[in-house]
């Protein structure tokens, strides 16, 4: 036989006991989820970032951990529901892009986000902040190619035939470096077709991920590839051996940012995560461990690091930042270009 | 006693046929680069991609993939199948565990395995090499048997586990009394046990042709970013280029294709053992 008192108090447990699974309790306990990549960038997050500045301020937070584009995806799936399973996305600018303009972020501001009138002007965006950055060069074996190529366009020389490797996932920034060797630009990927045909009758290497590159370029069936020089950065340190130029067209900037969604359940949480990502102390670790350049002023890199990592001032003048509209319309085109011609 | 099928239809109702019909909804949609999709109620993306040679391509591709998969499947998995059906033995459950055991693996973790096994530097071509039976690594990894061998590999314990079930069932008497009968082992493998084991071969051929239809992580790993199935290309159009009505119409096509031949194999199949 069951009281009432003893209904009553087993019910009030079961309230409690549920209550505190509810989304509305998560966001009271000061929980944040963090949609990131995994691997050294989640790991970084969390001893950087997450343990040391956001610990003390009563904020547990919590990785959802998966690639960018799943995660976009999944911005994009939930934009109209009422709460989303995010407070922070992590996604590339050219991603950042795309699901801002689906009005999924909540705009950001120095009084959300107070450092961030630390961030070097060039790289502050409306509704995110920029959390590290690098710039796409040319990356060579040093043991294979003795006379470096200068430029995209010299990628194209036959005496390289089978041995350029390009990314699958990266191809917006393969046809981009393409569309600048042949005469385009940020804002013009028309050359990049053609381009992209000549490279193939070359016998260029196609590899799934990063990952496989890296393979690649240890075992020396490639020498020569586009990639992000953070990325050149980590592989040397790997014991790849490998070195970058610059390519005289000028360096493609790559901005990995972060954004707190419009349907966050704890949006105050998100953005002091936004701002303790732009701390001075966590943005050299990541230069260091991972090869990306600060994005705010105060973080200044020490000369070592900053010789391998960042540009020179007169190759940062040359940098070329995206032109977000104009890929972004042009996104099928690039995607079934690269599918049915290129690879098909 | 129907009631009993209501929590079970519900959830199908809820979770399958619901999605799917939202799918179907933004497939006829067209596709914005800016506004990631415009109401509109048309077939224009069935079109276009029937029309397209390039999806042709894939369809036939994963068409080919599927069925040269369940074959292979069928022929490696009978003798084990037959075997396991027919173990009376203690360990029985062991074996059966034993079977299941690279489906405890995830696909992704198998697909990485292998890539150690089949990659320039891995194991095979370092063997080879060692036993100077080749100059040059061999090219193992992004072929189309690098995913045969992969995905056969997957599907093998559906196969094997389905039709030793039905072979379990199958009284051992009946090839006593083929071979009293003067019947040789091929003749009473033919005549008896494969009539006999027809539901489980039909229904583990049906099994493995649907998960062939749809592998996704083993095509990718090891076939490579040139080999297109159907599951990467809707992949791709879903995520990579976010468009989601031409994503959805490349599910319904696979969807299609896979249900008319799963249909048509199993009326086929009925017939001719019906006919016997």
């Amino acid at each position: 036989m069951i009281s009432r008192r003893l209904f009553l108090s087993a019910s009030m447990g079961a309230a409690t006991a549920l209550a505190s699974t509810t989304p509305h309790a998560r966001a009271e306990a000061g929980q944040v989820v963090v949609g990131t990549w995994g691997g050294d960038y989640g790991q970084l997050l969390s001893d950087l970032i997450d343990k040391p500045l956001l610990a003390p301020k009563g904020i547990e937070v919590l990785q959802d951990v998966a690639n960018a584009d799943p995660r976009k995806t999944k911005l994009l799936a939930e934009r109209q529901s009422r709460r989303g399973s995010m407070d922070v996305a992590c996604l590339s600018d050219s991603d950042a892009y795309i699901v801002a303009g689906m009005n999924a972020f909540e705009p950001v501001d120095d009084k959300k986000v107070p450092r961030l009138e630390k961030v070097f002007t060039e790289l502050r965006t409306e509704t995110a902040v920029p959390h590290i950055y690098s710039a796409q060069v040319i990356l060579y074996n040093v043991n294979q190619v003795k006379t470096p190529p200068n430029a995209y366009a010299d990628l194209w020389d036959p005496k390289w035939r089978g041995k350029v490797g390009l990314v699958d996932i990266l191809y917006p920034a393969n046809t981009l470096a393409a569309a600048l060797a042949g005469g385009g630009g940020v804002s013009n990927f028309d050359p990049a077709e053609q381009k992209l045909m000549e490279l193939r009758s070359l016998d260029v290497k196609i590899y799934p991920s990063n990952e496989a590159l890296a393979a690649g370029l240890k075992s020396e069936e490639v020498w020569l590839t586009v990639m992000w020089l953070a990325r050149g950065f980590m592989w040397k340190k790997a014991g790849i051996p490998i070195a970058h130029v610059v390519p005289k067209e000028g360096a493609a900037s790559i901005v990995f940012e972060a954004s707190v969604p419009r349907n966050a359940r704890n949006k105050e949480g998100g953005f002091a995560y936004l701002d303790a990502m732009l701390d001075p102390k966590a943005q050299i670790a990541f230069a260091d461990k991972m090869g990306y350049v600060p994005t705010v002023s105060d973080a200044v890199l020490p000369e070592d690091i900053a010789k391998q990592v960042a540009l020179s001032e007169a190759d940062r003048a040359k940098l070329l930042k995206p032109d977000y509209k104009y890929q972004t319309e042009r996104s099928q085109r690039t995607l079934d270009f690269w599918n049915k011609q290129f690879k098909g | 006693m129907a009631l009993l099928v209501l929590p079970a239809c519900l959830l199908v109702l809820g979770l399958l046929v619901g999605p799917m019909m939202l799918m179907f909804r933004i497939s006829l949609n067209q596709f914005s680069p800016t506004q990631l999709m415009i109401e509109e109620f048309s077939f224009g993306n069935y079109v276009q991609a029937a029309a397209d040679p390039y999806y042709q391509e894939i369809i036939v591709t994963t068409l080919g993939m599927a069925l040269l998969c369940t074959a292979l499947t069928l022929v490696i998995a009978f003798p084990a199948a037959y075997w396991v059906g027919r173990l009376q033995s203690r360990w029985k459950s062991l074996v059966v565990i034993a079977t299941l055991f690279p489906l405890l693996v995830g696909n992704v973790v198998r697909s990485a395995g292998w890539m150690a096994l089949f990659d320039r530097d891995g194991l095979i071509n370092a063997f080879l090499r060692w036993a100077h039976l080749i100059g040059e690594p061999l090219t193992l990894m992004y072929t189309p048997k690098a995913v045969v061998f992969g995905v056969v590999a997957v599907v093998l314990p559906y196969m094997i586990l389905t039709i030793a079930a039905v072979i379990e069932s199958i009284p051992r008497d009946l090839e006593d009394a083929a071979a009293n009968l003067g019947a040789s082992g091929l003749q009473t493998f033919w005549r008896v046990i494969l009539p006999l084991s027809a539901p489980g071969v039909a229904a583990g051929s049906i099994l493995v042709f649907v998960l062939c239809m749809n592998t996704y992580a083993t095509a990718v790993l090891l076939g490579g970013p040139r080999f297109k199935m159907m599951a990467p290309a809707i992949f791709d159009q879903f995520v990579r280029g976010n468009n989601w009505p031409m994503g959805a119409t490349l599910a319904f096509m696979l969807l299609a294709v896979t249900m008319s031949f799963t249909v048509f194999g199993s009326i086929a199949f009925a017939r001719r053992y019906r006919l016997r």
